[in-house]
């Protein structure tokens, strides 16, 4: 087993122990995206019955494919905002004395963010995605080219997250005073990614920063795979998009370690709180 | 390859804090200044100094989590800042104050993550961690969550984190603090076990008379400067502190008296006179050196009769108040 691996499953099992373990916590893994997609629903059904909504918007004719649309939506917030959590509790090590701890050892810090992200990803969102995808075989919503846009989707999801997640960890471990970031990603998220509306309704330099957000594009290949039988030649664009993200925040997240890290070792700031 | 810890002119300033819309102050003091020290492996070495003398902050550097402003530092000729992921395979840090493990861990889990991250092989890693739970008197508690641990259980779970990678070089930053005496004493035979073993330790403690127990070379540091260095004795000899004699006589003896008195005066000692709890004469010479041979040999040519002899040498503690005070 490589050293990085290791790094991987010890960190998943400590998110285990610290964060996931407990039956309360598991009980609001489900019950916090399926609230959050009822609020958002029961929000936007009156806008539904407005004059002239489905002329703009067909989707909204049709209330279980809104059902459909904002689910796809939740779980994939749901993904996204889970390393936003894990990285706010990543930053807590700083007080509790074992980040310094941890980078008294040898282990890579990339594994390490990129471990602490996909271990929290794993344990947080796999519960919700269960069932996000039951409810919707259930009800016929799911619209797929073929069955290979299932791994399609999934690889769309879990990739950019995970790298996300990585990112936002280099940023939260370095700085005793980024946890502002916690608040930042919450709601603006929903809002720039089209989490409960469609990017077309949203204005131009709105669309524009949620184009940096890889939740934006993981959503509309979610939903393109999921619910409108794109196939993955409809959405190459999307997906090299996507990849190109994954990249850009991967190397964001290897420069941000070393350079945070070096600031630590300068300020000593590992050890501040 | 030069083995043991090495450091050459290291220093440490910590840059001020910026602030938004003000200016920068001037840079601080530095908290390390042109330290050079050597850590051979196989034994104890002590850094003393009050607080504030720069021992953490050395150690820090040693253990990269801190990087050096200028100077150098070596483990077995790696350097800690160009070579630093190979030095971490090689050291180790126990500092006090029960931090460094997960409460929401088991004591078992703890040892394990940090085994994981050390890349100890998993068949060696089962059997350290058990060797370890065993040494620090953990193996009842290795499934109780830490945090049902007391304190002096979290401090020891530390002491087992700090072994998990069987370090060639350990850096101990006041390790007993807060420790019951009888576990601080089992601390201390396992750090002389390790030296033996051929582990280099730098140790820093408040506790000095643990210092004197295990350390065959100490380095005392202030404001971030080494102001001495040696072994316990040749640094409480260097600081000509005297030594205590303290003599009951049976009964009162006016020539022995006199006698001593002409000792004092040729010998330039402190001399005071009183009595002991059951109204014996006793008599007490301070000298930086050791009197006991001579005031005895005054006493019984001058006729008398000794009840007691006491020697108080001076203690390591003294003499780093002593420097302290300069």
């Amino acid at each position: 087993m490589s050293a990085a691996w290791r790094v991987v499953v010890a960190e998943a099992f400590k998110q285990h122990r610290r964060i996931f373990g407990t039956k309360l916590v598991v009980f609001s893994m489900l019950v916090w995206p399926v609230l959050t997609l009822a609020t958002a629903y029961y929000t936007i059904l009156p806008v539904t019955a407005a004059p002239g909504a489905a002329a703009r918007w067909p989707l909204v004719a049709d209330p279980q494919r809104l059902a459909a649309f904002l689910a796809a939506g939740a779980l994939a917030y749901t993904f996204f905002f889970s390393l936003v959590q894990s990285a706010w509790h990543f930053s807590f090590e700083r007080v509790s004395g074992t980040l310094e701890a941890i980078f008294l050892t040898p282990a890579s810090r990339l594994a390490l963010v990129i471990a602490n992200g996909s271990g929290a990803l794993v344990q947080n969102a796999w519960l919700f995605g269960a069932f996000a995808v039951a409810a919707a075989t259930a009800t016929g919503t799911l619209h797929v080219a073929h069955p290979g846009m299932y791994l399609v989707a999934l690889a769309a999801l879990l990739v950019p997250a995970i790298a996300w997640g990585a990112f936002l960890n280099s940023l939260l471990m370095f700085s005793r005073d980024s946890a502002f970031l916690y608040t930042l990603l919450d709601d603006p998220l929903w809002f720039v990614a089209g989490v409960r509306l469609p990017l077309f309704a949203l204005p131009l330099w709105v669309k524009a920063i949620g184009l940096a957000f890889p939740l934006t594009t993981s959503l509309a290949i979610l939903r393109g795979a999921l619910l409108d039988a794109r196939d993955a030649s409809d959405l190459g664009g999307e997906l090299a998009l996507l990849a190109a993200l994954s990249v850009v925040l991967l190397a964001l997240t290897a420069v941000t370690l070393r350079i945070g890290e070096r600031h630590a070792q300068k300020t000593g700031s590992l050890q501040l709180f | 390859m030069s083995a043991g810890i090495v450091t050459h002119g290291l220093t440490k300033v910590f840059p001020p804090p910026s602030r938004l819309f003000r200016k920068r102050p001037p840079a601080p003091a530095p908290a390390v200044d042109g330290l050079s020290l050597a850590i051979p492996p196989g034994a104890v070495t002590g850094l003393l100094g009050l607080n504030g003398a720069g021992k953490t902050t050395t150690i820090k550097m040693l253990a990269t989590l801190l990087r050096p402003t200028t100077g150098t530092a070596t483990v077995d000729g790696l350097d800690v800042v160009r070579d630093a992921r190979e030095v971490r395979r090689r050291i180790n840090l126990i500092a006090g104050g029960e931090r460094m493990v997960y409460a929401r861990m088991t004591g078992r889990e703890n040892l394990w993550y940090f085994g994981q991250l050390y890349d100890v092989p998993r068949a060696v890693l089962k059997r350290r961690i058990d060797e370890l739970l065993d040494l620090v008197g953990l193996r009842e508690a290795a499934g109780t969550l830490v945090e049902r641990y007391s304190r002096g259980m979290r401090q020891r779970l530390s002491i087992a984190r700090g072994l998990i990678n069987a370090p060639a070089y350990l850096l101990l930053d006041e390790p007993t603090l807060g420790l019951d005496a009888p576990i601080a004493r089992d601390l201390r035979g396992v750090v002389a076990d390790l030296a033996e073993s051929g582990v280099g330790v730098l140790l820093t403690s408040h506790y000095l008379a643990e210092v004197e127990q295990l350390c065959r070379h100490v380095h005392v540091i202030d404001r971030g400067s080494l102001v001495a260095a040696g072994s316990p004795a040749q640094l409480t000899a260097g600081t000509r502190l005297p030594y205590s004699v303290e003599l009951t006589l049976t009964a009162p003896a006016p020539d022995a008296t006199k006698a001593v008195e002409e000792l004092a005066a040729r010998a330039g000692a402190e001399v005071r006179h009183d009595t002991d709890p059951e109204g014996r004469p006793r008599v007490t010479l301070r000298h930086p050196d050791d009197l006991a041979g001579e005031l005895t040999t005054t006493v019984v040519r001058a006729g008398g009769a000794i009840a007691r002899v006491e020697v108080a040498p001076p203690t390591l503690e003294d003499a780093i108040l002593a420097m302290a005070a300069r």
